[in-house]
């Protein structure tokens, strides 16, 4: 899968959560385009294409961000603020996607703009059911601006 | 503090005053250069009165014992105009008595009150350092609470999420028992996903901050009887809610009682036809007692001290599923609102829990 083609950004510590993901977005045919990054440096290195991922088209951005809050090396919330803070790239449409439920994340996450924040339910169905949702909800359902 | 007083610098000072009126009593008899104090007893008898005078004053609790000084120069005045058939006046001696009694009132008095401040102002820094320790132990459970609920989820939704997948994927090649012993899995990953919740609720109840003013009582029950609509359904259940009086005290937390109670009282009736339920009140003088009764499976008095305690149960999770924290989380909010809860129970005739919450201005 080349870079460019890249739909869905899943930026994700956790493997198995991140497997979790993938199969329930497959579920919508959501996961062909996916590209997961392990942490929050990682991530910033792909939607600024720094780094590792220097040789990727800068222009090409994903259409959506999926979002991990507790991550090694850069946290959630910093990647937020940096990608909410570019003019290129804060129209991107962000989904905090985390195992979190506390208040001051969810209240910090909207600070700085954040588009969803959806914690992620323990039991299997309901976590399926509402990552597919998610899925699809801002992949075909939203309207995004044109870039 | 108050074993600290036994050894304070008032005590030490005391014992050195009497050292002191002691020797001067001693002077006073075999003083070799001036005979005339021998001649004149009352000024002996000073520095004898300086000594219950002086203990009076050393602890607080003695204070009773400046009588007897104050006793003796009443007698002394009494006996003035008898003193002098006998040869010599004490009018003069006792106006000295007088006055070293004030001095060491004074004296007492005031090192009383200096040491006073002093233990005051020690104890302040004490209580401060205290606060701040309690800071600091509060700050470690949030971040702890913080962590359970992150990070236990994790490995939690994996455990449920790949049993999951396993049963989805290889059902052709996994038998029935194979099904069953991943559905065990499952089912114990979702006690323990409801444990996790449960304690990050009572966590909570602890910590948040509370926000209090006029909550409707009897709005709040039958709102968060509507929440239990899923498990209501289909039973006959008499719920009677009285007309509560409104209470002062958080809302949310109050909320998180009501639900706890009626969520129990609707379990515990489970095998009840019809099942009632009813949630009064009775109004003191000082404080309004709500209860929750139920004629559900109730529980065996011999075992009301467990009642509320943290992870108690008093039925199998066989009979009645839960996690022993509810009331748990009941007594803290309660306690919280400067209130107190009980129980009464019989089994298979019912439980009753009552909790008090005091008026305002109370």
């Amino acid at each position: 899968m080349g870079f460019d083609e890249v739909e869905i950004l899943l930026v994700e510590d956790n493997p198995t959560d991140a497997e979790l993901t993938m199969r329930a977005l497959k579920r919508k045919n959501l996961a062909n385009q996916v590209a997961w990054v392990k942490d929050g440096a990682e991530a910033l290195d792909f939607i600024f294409a720094q780094g590792d991922y220097c040789h990727r088209n800068p222009e090409d951005l994903p259409k959506l961000i999926l979002l991990d809050l507790r991550m090694p090396k850069v946290d959630g919330l910093e990647v937020l603020q940096k990608i909410k803070a570019q003019e290129n790239t804060r129209k991107i449409p962000v989904v905090v996607l985390t195992s979190s439920q506390e208040d001051r994340d969810i209240v910090e996450s909207y600070e700085l703009g954040v588009n969803s924040y959806v914690s992620k339910p323990v039991e299997f169905d309901e976590f399926i059911d509402a990552v597919s949702t998610l899925g699809l909800y801002w992949m075909l359902i939203n309207n995004p601006p044109a870039v | 503090m108050i074993s600290n007083y036994h050894h304070s610098p008032v005590l030490r000072g005391s014992f050195a005053i009497i050292l002191f009126g002691l020797g001067l009593m001693v002077f006073n008899f075999y003083n070799p250069l001036d005979f005339s104090y021998f001649l004149n007893p009352g000024e002996s008898y000073s520095a004898f009165l300086t000594f219950p005078l002086v203990m009076g004053m050393a602890g607080s609790r003695k204070r009773f014992l400046i009588v007897i000084p104050i006793a003796v120069a009443i007698i002394l005045i009494i006996l003035q105009p008898l003193s002098s058939t006998l040869g010599y006046d004490i009018s003069d001696s006792l106006f000295r008595l007088i006055s070293l009694m004030l001095i060491v009132v004074m004296v007492a008095l005031l090192s009383e009150r200096i040491e006073k401040v002093r233990s005051l102002s020690s104890l302040n820094e004490q209580l401060k350092e205290q606060a701040e320790k309690l800071e600091d132990a509060n700050q470690e459970l949030e971040s702890f609470a913080y962590s359970v609920s992150h990070d236990l989820r994790v490995p939690l939704r994996a455990i449920d999420g790949f049993s999951r997948i396993m049963v989805e994927d290889y059902e052709e090649t996994l038998d029935e028992e194979g099904i069953r012993l991943l559905n065990i899995i499952r089912e114990n990953t979702k006690k323990m996903g409801q444990l996790i919740d449960d304690i990050l609720l009572l966590s909570r109840a602890g910590r948040q901050e509370m926000k209090e003013g006029d909550v409707d009582m009897k709005s709040l029950v039958e709102s968060v009887y509507r929440e239990f609509d899923n498990q209501t359904e289909g039973r006959k259940i008499n719920f009677i809610v009285e007309d509560l009086p409104p209470a002062y005290g958080d809302r949310a937390l109050l909320y998180q009682v009501f639900s706890n109670l009626i969520g129990n009282s609707i379990k515990f009736t489970r095998n009840k036809n019809p099942a009632e339920i009813i949630v009064g009140f009775e109004e003191g003088k000082k404080e309004t007692t709500y209860f929750v009764k139920d004629n559900g499976a109730g529980f065996n008095m011999k075992y009301i001290n467990k009642l509320f305690g943290l992870f108690q149960r008093l039925h199998s999770p066989e009979e009645f599923e839960g996690t022993g924290v509810g009331l748990s989380i009941v007594q803290r909010v309660i306690k919280r609102h400067h209130g107190r809860v009980w129980g009464e129970g019989a089994v298979d005739e019912g439980a009753t829990i009552f909790f008090t919450l005091p008026h305002e201005n109370e």
